[in-house]
């Protein structure tokens, strides 16, 4: 498999539940190496597209490709992927230690070493004979998150997996992400609603809304839109490019139409930038500073909302 | 299917629910021989051949058992929500299914295999073992319970092959237990009393339906002891069970969203 190669695509996938769209014609494309942050409020439709992916539930439109294989041929290339949709379950009676062994039975993964270095990527050694349906969320995420890396997936399937986690924990789990993607390219898909915590992992962002895919976007493609700014609205926009080209000997600016300029310099010192603007006779009609951050970025995309 | 069944052989042999069920049908039994002793002791004297032979009364007991050996080894997937770990990792839907219905047969076994054993190995040590009048010798009696046994395996696996289905389509243990109840012990009722009111060729026909039920084909047998022909329908009519029940429920499950 190339670098690009994808290893989920989606082309106009739809699934409906009676009447209601829950997804409706979604395109994306994870590719090999991605960590693919989805972004989208509770009912976007997030947790049924990983619920497809996973072969929980079956798309009612549209066709799906994992690791390059459709239809009844995806269910082999699971095999390959390990999941985390929704809150982990597990069975109630039995020991972190004893769930990890049914499913590496089950699964026919060789070596019982492999439940324990399961175990210890997530910190959950120390759990004793304490029975599952004993353990506090945060414990049942960490041995969920454990299950799904148990088989050393090269794709991981997460959908709110810091839910519950003890700060520590988000560090951790951050860390065990990041080490993933970078020493093994396990592709990575993860939905998240701390948005703040999914930009310190992803490298591209689906924006979803309605069951549908509005935007993707690269991590630096997304930086660059967000990145803070003075936006300048002036009478000349021509001859106030020029006169910050030579007066603060800066071109790091963009020249919008309706005489605005996104100016990425002085950000310390706007005055600067209006001085020498009036000084040359270019009248400043506004000024502000701007910038977004992930969630900003988002909200502004689906038109304002209450919630991420 | 290998590496599934010794999953869930490993998950059942940790799950108390295994040993306590079994551990309370035992202590039925045992209560159920002391009886026979306790009565010994006073007036009665019924020796080990008119004790065991009285198993072949209680067939019935066994469709039960197989509801709860398939409740062990289920092990409420739909109330936990485990089985969307199997799927997401491309576990087909068959092997999930059919590993299930094994695991449960092979419980089911182990258990009728531990509790004749008690049964007939606590009668052997609580209970003459010299024939008197008016029962069965110890030989007799254990031919017509090996006969039972062997016709009545394969209906309590068609059985077992019922509650599987039941318990893979129907969310809710409770719902499913009540499913595989009607179909078990409610339904033959119903099939034998609408051929008896309905006249003509219809009639005949639910009589003979009738017939072919698990639980009528298991209460017939013990007045057929010895017939080979019997027997030999007794092995098609559990086959025709499992394979019915089991592509019942296959096709069910298969279209299943797992939540």
């Amino acid at each position: 498999m190339n670098d690009n190669a994808a290893v989920l695509a989606a082309y106009g996938l739809k699934k409906a539940y009676g009447g209601c769209m829950a997804l409706d014609g979604v395109n994306m494309q994870v590719r090999r190496g991605d960590v693919y942050g989805l972004v989208g409020r509770n009912g976007a439709g997030k947790t049924t597209l990983m619920r497809m992916i996973t072969g929980q539930s079956e798309p009612t439109g549209g066709e799906m490709e994992l690791f390059g294989a459709s239809g009844k041929n995806m269910r082999g290339q699971r095999s390959r992927t390990g999941a985390m949709i929704e809150i982990p379950c597990f069975s109630p009676f039995l020991t972190a230690r004893e769930n990890l062994e049914y499913y590496r039975l089950q699964r026919g993964i060789p070596g019982r070493q492999a439940v324990d270095e399961a175990l210890e990527q997530v910190d959950l050694t120390n759990t004793g004979k304490k029975k599952f349906k004993a353990f506090s969320l945060g414990m049942k995420q960490r041995l969920g998150l454990a299950l799904a890396l148990m088989n050393h997936p090269d794709f991981l399937i997460l959908d709110e997996p810091i839910n519950g986690l003890d700060p520590e924990g988000v560090a951790e789990f951050r860390q065990i992400l990041r080490a993933l993607s970078r020493e093994r390219q396990t592709t990575i898909l993860i939905s998240s609603h701390i948005l703040s915590e999914l930009s310190n992992v992803a490298t591209r962002y689906g924006f979803m809304e309605q069951g549908r895919l509005l935007e993707e976007i690269s991590a630096e493609a997304l930086h660059d839109k967000c990145r803070t700014c003075l936006r300048l609205e002036v009478d000349d926009a021509a001859k106030a490019a020029a006169i910050l080209q030579t007066q603060l000997g800066t071109d790091k600016f963009e020249v919008l139409p309706g005489n605005v300029i996104q100016l990425y310099d002085c950000l310390d010192d706007p005055k600067r930038a209006s001085y020498a603007l009036a000084q040359n006779g270019v009248a400043l009609l506004a000024m502000e500073q701007k910038g977004a951050d992930l969630e900003a970025y988002f909200l502004n995309l689906i038109g304002g909302g209450p919630h991420a | 299917m290998l590496n599934y069944i010794r999953a869930e052989i490993y998950k059942l042999l940790r799950r108390p629910y295994t040993y306590i069920t079994l551990g309370v049908l035992l202590a039925l039994e045992g209560l159920y021989a002391s009886m026979f002793a306790f009565h010994n002791a006073h007036s009665l004297a019924t020796p080990f051949g008119g004790a065991v032979v009285t198993l072949v009364e209680m067939g019935a007991i066994g469709f039960c058992v197989c509801l709860l050996t398939g409740d062990i080894v289920f092990a409420g997937q739909y109330k936990n929500s485990t089985l969307k770990n199997e799927v997401s990792f491309g576990l087909s839907r068959t092997r999930i299914y059919l590993g299930k219905l094994i695991a449960q047969t092979l419980l089911s076994i182990v258990y009728l295999a531990v509790m004749m054993g008690f049964f007939i190995g606590l009668c052997a040590v609580v209970l003459p073992m010299e024939p008197s009048a008016g029962f069965y010798s110890a030989a007799d009696a254990m031919t017509i319970v090996g006969y039972f046994l062997a016709a009545g395996l394969p209906l309590w696996i068609g059985a077992q092959a019922a509650a599987c289905m039941c318990l893979f389509l129907i969310h809710g243990e409770m719902a499913a237990s009540f499913l595989h109840v009607g179909l078990i012990f409610v339904a033959p009722s119903i099939v034998e009393v609408a051929g008896l009111l309905l006249e003509g060729g219809i009639g005949e026909l639910l009589l003979k339906v009738h017939a072919y039920f698990p639980n009528t084909m298991l209460y017939n047998a013990k007045a057929v002891v010895g017939d080979m022909g019997y027997l030999g329908l007794a092995w098609i009519v559990g086959a025709f069970w499992v394979a019915v029940c089991t592509a019942a429920g296959l096709y069910g499950f298969h279209r299943k969203e797992i939540k």
